[in-house]
């Protein structure tokens, strides 16, 4: 029986067959023969999840446009897919033409939170491809990852070949076109990995040496060999109009998390909140033009028949012209019955206006993000949002019709204490009280004002990156007394259990030694670990105790300001000393203003022509 | 106007529900950007109806829509403009002008053809053999699943044709909006028949194709029902 066959079989004994059907609208079914390359774009989660991706349906279709590359997509299985598909020698596939994962030049992982990890190695075993890379040989694709976890590569060091560090739409034609080369000139792996290391951009792991201190620090990172760079500058693509953005985009047949036209107004954030590692990772700010906007934005509408268009990025609400994009968006769609939505809303954002015009297709619920309780807390974490701002806005929204409004906070930042803590559940009162401010009368039916709160962890390239995670207990603690406090009429809150935000914090500043404990993890039937009902807490620590490491050494130490981090040789433009700067001035709670009104000197200012709003000062 | 179109829902399309298979028509008219017809209200969609859901895990070869369209277009043009907007998956393979006034086609419609592909070769030698003693008999009941549990139907009235043929059963049986026999109500009744353990049908390895549907002519008998 053909692979198809045995496919087809499996599908009719599994729950959700429709994530494997693949035959999407707009999928590219291209011949194999005729593309030299042969790309494996692996998302490491479920098809819901990853056909809700924006960057999976850029490179997607930025590779299938050259005549000379073809890109397939695969996801990683659930539970039962997969023992059944390991049961029957079934082979990871693509979702494409169902060929196995190993009969690809290229395999890319996309790296969107640490707690994927795992599922790279499941989907590496499942696709017969050698885990670790030094036992890959010459017929196994070269395996490459990128995206914000990308970063911080080191607990990936021992099973990715190459990553691509920063905007991947340049990187990724120039390194397929070097591995094309091994295809066509015969050119070995190794040779070929350390041509790759010459891309800007690329990061080859097993070019460097780490030598660590008996203590467990690192003492230092060095290049193996002449030729390899001591440190690996992100790329960044300098402007957003002149970059491949997709005009058509796969349709999935069943419902994914974000069933909708993503169209990315902009890249990056200018902010500069402390605790958000995407705010540094994806500076500098590019704005994409309101003429180029509305022009995908009505192709997107053609070529897909999405119903719905969200304006994507860190923080919508800073596009320089959102409300005449908006209205013009809403002019151009009214016939064809598209609404807008604006998913990162930030409420201090000039949105009245816009508020009442999302209203007139559609009205859902308001999403704000104070993050912290206090003004005080807001002001270490570089919130620039103030109470008086959320009331405001909360009270336009409740007059204009909404009465389901959520607020995010994070518990266990740093310097949080209990009064922290109440001024959640005082912000939360407040604004049920605007809610019955109203008359009854003007007041839309059944408020729900729902409070959540994730677990703060230290990311990589931010001011906290020194900082401790607060131990479990205390987030336990926390937490308690956050659902005592929430006890109010008409708010709901929600929260997580902290372990998974502990094992996130070991991986996300964890170091090289870390791909042990990973391996171990996977060889125990660790898999799918954001998902509540298949993370096993339990089975992970064992993974550290049988390798010797302690995952408090990661998590919850402080580190000094001299220390190597595990990260150091990657260069996100932002400089260390510009962070410790940051960190500085968040313990005295000092703000920081937002870099469009003046350059802070993040360090960006270094590359020149990079950053539209640097100029030469630097600190 | 409305226009009735005949589309195929391809074999690897075969676990996608009924109400997935309705949104990748209607986005697959706006794509087409044909003149269509939408509903009033809060939100409003195109109006397209389907002759009859058909079951997550068959496939269709001539599964049946009702566009009712805002403005007049000719057959060619809407098979043309809905085949370049349709994945290869769910082409269409004939459409049909018909007036406002046209009888809705779930009211029309009065049985169904089926191509049942039982790849397990054993289990379709069996299965062959119980297809007489189905026939034979007057009355044969079995279980069927509705929203309020288990009930009990004589399916032999409802089955118009039945044979079988090396590793295929083909038969036409009845499915109206009051009273219907599913396929499965089918392979179960010959599964007893046959003696066979009471085994789920993914075992069999069966493959359930539709291949038409048809509703009753003046003389009352069965005709296509895209042609009526």
């Amino acid at each position: 029986m053909n692979l198809n066959d045995r496919i087809e079989l499996l599908l009719e004994k599994v729950q959700k067959a429709p994530r494997y059907s693949g035959g999407e609208m707009n999928t590219a079914v291209k011949n194999w023969e005729q593309a030299q390359l042969h790309f494996a774009f692996c998302f490491p989660d479920t098809y819901e999840i990853g056909m809700s991706h924006l960057g999976m349906k850029i490179l997607y279709g930025l590779i299938n446009r050259e005549d000379w590359s073809l890109c397939e997509r695969f996801f990683m299985p659930w539970v039962d897919m997969l023992a059944l598909m390991e049961a029957e020698n079934v082979p990871l596939f693509s979702m494409e033409s169902r060929r196995p994962l190993n009969e690809f030049d290229v395999v890319g992982f996309t790296l969107q939170y640490e707690m994927s990890y795992s599922n790279i190695l499941a989907m590496l075993r499942l696709g017969n491809i050698p885990l670790l890379s030094s036992e890959r040989k010459e017929k196994d694709p070269i395996i490459v990852a990128g995206g914000p976890c990308a970063f911080n590569p080191e607990p990936l060091a021992d099973f990715i070949d190459a990553f691509m560090i920063g905007d991947g739409e340049d990187v990724m034609t120039e390194l397929n076109r070097v591995i094309l080369r091994r295809k066509t000139e015969g050119i070995s792996r190794e040779k070929c990995l350390r041509e790759l290391s010459r891309l800007e951009g690329v990061y080859v792991p097993s070019l460097y040496d780490v030598l660590y201190y008996e203590d467990g620090r690192i003492q230092a990172v060095i290049p193996k060999e002449a030729g390899v760079p001591a440190t690996v500058r992100k790329r960044v693509v300098p402007d957003l109009n002149n970059t491949y953005y997709p005009e058509s985009i796969p349709v999935p047949y069943t419902e994914v998390v974000f069933d909708r036209i993503m169209l990315e107004i902009m890249r990056g954030c200018t902010r500069g909140c402390r605790f958000c590692q995407a705010g540094i990772l994806y500076r500098p700010v590019r704005e994409r033009s309101m003429e180029k906007l509305i022009d995908l934005a009505e192709k997107l509408v053609r070529s897909t028949g999405y119903e719905e268009i969200s304006l994507s990025s860190l923080s919508s609400g800073d596009y320089s012209c959102l409300p005449e994009l908006i209205r013009e968006l809403m002019k151009r769609m009214k016939d064809q019955r598209v609404s807008i939505s604006l998913p990162s809303l930030r409420i201090d954002s000039v949105l009245k206006e816009s508020l009442e015009e999302t209203q007139q297709v559609k009205k859902s619920s308001l999403t704000f993000a104070p993050e912290a309780g206090t003004q005080r807390l807001r002001d270490v974490i570089n919130k620039g949002v103030t109470e008086e701002d959320l009331l405001e806005k909360v009270r336009d929204a409740f007059e204009g019709g909404w009465s389901s409004v959520k607020l995010y906070f994070m518990d266990g930042l740093p310097t949080e204490t209990n009064l922290d803590l109440e001024g959640i559940a005082d912000l939360a009162r407040k604004v049920v009280a605007e809610y019955f401010k109203l008359p009854k009368a003007q007041r839309a039916k059944g408020l729900r004002v729902t409070v959540s709160a994730s677990t703060f962890v230290p990311k990589p390239f931010t001011p906290f990156q020194w900082a401790a995670q607060d131990t479990i207990p205390k987030i336990r603690e926390k937490q308690e007394y956050l659902k005592q406090l929430l006890s109010i009429k008409g708010v709901r809150f929600n929260w997580h259990e902290p372990y998974l935000s502990f094992l996130e914090a070991c991986f996300a500043r964890g170091d090289r030694r870390l791909g042990k404990v990973l391996l171990s993890a996977s060889e125990s039937g660790c898999m799918l670990d954001g998902w509540n009902d298949q993370f096993n807490f339990e089975k992970w620590m064992e993974a550290f105790r049988s390798n010797g490491l302690d995952p408090a050494f990661y998590a919850n130490r402080t580190r000094d300001r001299d220390e190597v981090l595990p990260w150091d040789h990657i260069d996100c433009g932002i400089t260390k000393a510009y962070l410790w700067h940051e960190k500085e001035k968040s313990e005295r709670a000092e703000t920081t203003r937002d870099c469009r009104l003046g350059c802070n000197g993040c360090g960006l200012q270094r590359w020149e022509g990079v950053c539209s709003y640097a100029n030469d000062r630097s600190i | 106007m409305r226009m009735i179109a005949v589309f195929e829902k391809s074999e690897r399309l075969r676990h996608i529900g009924h109400l997935d298979i309705q949104r990748a028509v209607q986005r697959g008219l706006r794509r087409s950007n044909l003149p269509v017809a939408y509903s009033q209200g809060f939100n409003p969609h195109i109006l397209v109806h389907f002759a009859s859901a058909l079951s997550t895990g068959a496939c269709g070869e001539r599964e049946i829509m009702d566009v009712s369209m805002a403005e007049d277009v000719t057959e060619k043009e809407f098979l043309n403009r809905m085949n370049a907007a349709m994945p290869p998956e769910m082409q269409l393979k004939e459409a049909r002008a018909v007036d406002q006034k046209h009888p809705a086609l779930m009211a029309m419609l009065a049985a169904a053809e089926y191509d049942i592909l039982v790849r397990d070769n054993a289990s379709a030698a069996q299965l062959t053999q119980a297809v007489p003693l189905l026939l034979k008999a007057e009355h044969f009941t079995t279980v069927r699943k509705t929203k309020t549990g288990m009930k009990d139907c004589d399916i032999r009235p409802l089955i118009h044709e039945l044979y079988a043929d090396g590793t295929h059963i083909h038969a036409i049986l009845k499915l109206t909006e009051k009273e219907a026999c599913k396929p499965q109500m089918l392979l179960s009744a010959l599964q007893q028949l046959a003696g066979m353990p009471e085994s789920a049908v993914p075992e069999l390895r069966v493959l359930i194709v539709r291949t038409a549907l048809y509703g009753t002519d003046a003389d009352g008998k069965l005709a296509p029902l895209e042609k009526l």
